[in-house]
């Protein structure tokens, strides 16, 4: 008797072999067995119970390898909305930042870096999170009762400095009998539950310094990536993403890494601008070059354009080329209003937005920004760009989002559109080349700036639906096994006898992400938002042979996730 | 560590696109500009080199020069 028979679906097995009609049975939370004829249910036997997927897609879960939950799985353990999205896999820790090991004298230092790069509120963060950890074991103990989403969470290279040199970590190099430490450190996260390491060549921290793993060598990275050779474990970067030549010779210096010490390599993100149009070209021709000398090197690419919303009431990268306005944003609200009312600062503020510079490999341009959020007078603007606004007005785009935001006392939201990755017949063939997978949703992070969810829906409806650049079970399995096998995550991705039960039941033909919402459920009783998307067309996803979620019923009370093992690549 | 010195990079392992090397912690520009001129071969002034390595002479003050960062010692190539 099975715990669990899903029948009468289209199999996608996650290896891009054709879809069939069939039914899957479970039990213990693994795969027993898979039928793939029409109506094979009672070849498999009996079950406690039977799910009639209704003729939708059975694809194995999703894995999402580029996310920020670090902080959200300790009062969230199902990493929501993901999970309705999908998502049965999250991979939490990237650019060099986790929360563990940690000792307790660095949590704030810790805790502010973490918020500024990842942007997370800060009474969201204070009010949900309980530091009750020290070590990598300690944390992953620490959040292992409460999933309901499999995790396999990188350690951070900039806590592990933290660990060993302190807040010296921040200024100096380390000696070598530091560079031990931080190895033997790593092994005991690595023994701790951590799947691999991250670290950042381009990350500042709250005080606008780099973040302490900049301090480390490369001799001390390949010290490190030494000990990823022992067991075959990633290694994810963050590179200076924005410009072709660093991003060419870093990926150089990534794959001597890979092919010195064996293991594999990904960093994130690598996506398409305008500002840079021949940027992923030149970067898949570099990855092709170490591809066919052996290394494991794959860039994360996303498949959401690039979209912000933002206020004036704080910093946001929209304003990274614009130094009065990030100088005044980053004094606070009160110099915000001031600088808003004071003519010479205005006319200084007119003539910064008019740059021609761009943001890191962003194109934004002031005036194509919509008024996305207005309480008061400009209620009836919503929707609409700023240049289409300031015509009427017969002022500059820079002066509305003044006047308008001094009106709504800085709570005005703004959306720039299209900022970057928006060209979807070059993104189209990116989506399917070997050295790319699909990743960088950056999932947890930058929750007030734009939603981070539902790339996977995306994926479908533009790009297998709209552009039909991949098929349905190649798209599946991009999002499965292709992510499994370059991180090693065992057990994940295919749907075969033996493997974990983790399953997204979807309509291929309506599997989508909703539009971008406000959501106020972040643990500080609503004091902060984050943007959300929620899923359309998926009708039911499982955990370890539990559901999780389902169109119908929401989210179940089911905790079945795990952290998963690594060193399984392929 | 340069872009033409890494010991153990197999021998088909493609030239760089730019030379480099990477500075030391807070590295003034004149070190760098000496080490540049070695790496080259030939003399490469401050100004020159900052010219090639805007994101680093660009750079905040408090973003310090750190020993990953890349200091290119070839001028930027067309797009």
């Amino acid at each position: 008797m099975f715990d669990l028979i899903i029948k009468n679906g289209l199999i996608c097995d996650g290896t891009g072999t054709l879809p069939a009609m069939g039914a899957v049975a479970i039990q213990g939370g693994k795969i027993i067995s898979v039928a793939r004829e029409a109506d094979s249910s009672p070849a498999l036997g009996e079950a406690h119970k039977t799910v009639d997927a209704g003729g939708a897609v059975i694809a194995p879960g999703f894995i999402d390898p580029h996310t920020h939950f670090d902080a959200q799985l300790t009062w969230d353990g199902l990493a929501k909305p993901s999970i309705e999205h999908g998502v049965t896999t999250i991979i939490p820790g990237n650019c060099s930042l986790s929360l563990a090991p940690l000792k307790k004298e660095h949590r704030e230092f810790l805790g502010a870096t973490f918020r500024q790069i990842e942007e997370m509120p800060k009474s969201a963060f204070d009010a949900g999170l309980r530091w009750t950890w020290e070590t990598f074991g300690e944390y992953a103990d620490s959040i292992r009762p409460n999933l309901g989403i499999h995790v396999a969470p990188l350690v951070g290279h900039s806590l592990l400095r933290l660990w060993v040199l302190g807040l010296e970590s921040r200024k100096r190099v380390s000696t070598p009998a530091e560079v031990r430490q931080l190895c033997d450190l790593l092994r005991e996260s690595l023994d701790g539950g951590a799947l691999g390491l991250s670290t950042s060549f381009s990350d500042i921290d709250h005080e606008f310094r780099p973040v302490p793993c900049r301090l480390g060598t490369m001799e001390e990275l390949h010290a490190l990536a030494a000990v990823l050779g022992e067991r075959d474990r990633p290694l994810q970067v963050l590179p200076e993403f924005w410009d072709i030549d660093l991003l060419c010779t870093r990926i150089d210096l990534l794959a001597d890494i890979s092919l010195r010490h064996e293991i594999p390599v990904t960093f994130s993100p690598l996506f398409e601008s305008a500002s840079t149009p021949r940027l992923v070209e030149r970067a898949l021709e570099r990855l092709e070059l170490h591809a066919a000398r052996g290394a494991r090197l794959t860039a994360q690419m996303q498949t959401r354009p690039v979209d912000m919303t933002f206020d004036t009431s704080i910093p946001s990268a929209v304003f990274t080329a614009m130094p009065n306005w990030m100088g005044m944003l980053m004094q606070g609200p009160d110099a915000t209003r001031k600088a808003f009312a004071d003519k010479s600062m205005r006319a200084a503020l007119v003539a910064d937005s008019e740059t021609d510079q761009m943001p890191i490999a962003l194109s934004f341009q002031l005036g194509d920004t919509i008024l996305s959020a207005a309480t008061g007078a400009a209620i009836a603007d919503v929707g609409r760009p700023l240049r289409e606004i300031a015509a009427e007005r017969g002022q500059h785009p820079a002066e509305v989002l003044m006047d308008i935001s001094l009106d709504e006392d800085l709570s005005a939201r703004f959306t720039a559109k299209g900022l970057g990755h928006f060209d979807e017949e070059k993104i189209a063939p990116h989506l399917d080349h070997p050295q790319i997978q699909i990743g960088s949703g950056d999932g947890g992070a930058h929750v007030a700036r734009f939603a981070t969810y539902g790339d996977t829906g995306h994926l479908f409806a533009r790009y297998v639906r709209a552009h039909r650049a991949l098929s349905l079970e190649r798209a599946v399995q991009r999002l499965t096994a292709d992510i499994a096998d370059v991180w090693g995550l065992k057990g994940k991705g295919r749907i075969a006898p033996g493997l974990d039960a983790d399953f997204v039941l979807f309509d291929p033909e309506t599997i989508d992400r909703g539009p971008e919402e406000l959501a106020f459920d972040l643990p500080d009783a609503g004091k902060s938002f984050r943007f959300i998307r929620q899923a359309r067309g998926v009708h039911e996803v499982f955990v370890g042979g539990a559901s999780v979620y389902s169109e119908a019923k929401g989210y179940s009370d089911a905790r079945r996730g795990q952290i998963v093992e690594g060193g399984q690549v392929r | 560590m340069t872009g033409t010195v890494t010991g153990r990079q197999k021998a088909d392992a493609p030239e760089p696109i730019r030379r480099f090397f990477m500075p030391e912690v807070s590295e003034s520009w004149e070190s760098l500009a000496e080490r540049a001129s070695t790496v080259a071969a030939t003399s490469i002034d401050v100004g020159t080199l900052q010219s090639w390595n805007l994101h680093l002479s660009m750079r905040p003050p408090s973003i310090i020069l750190t020993p990953t960062d890349i200091v290119f010692v070839d001028p930027p190539l067309p797009e």
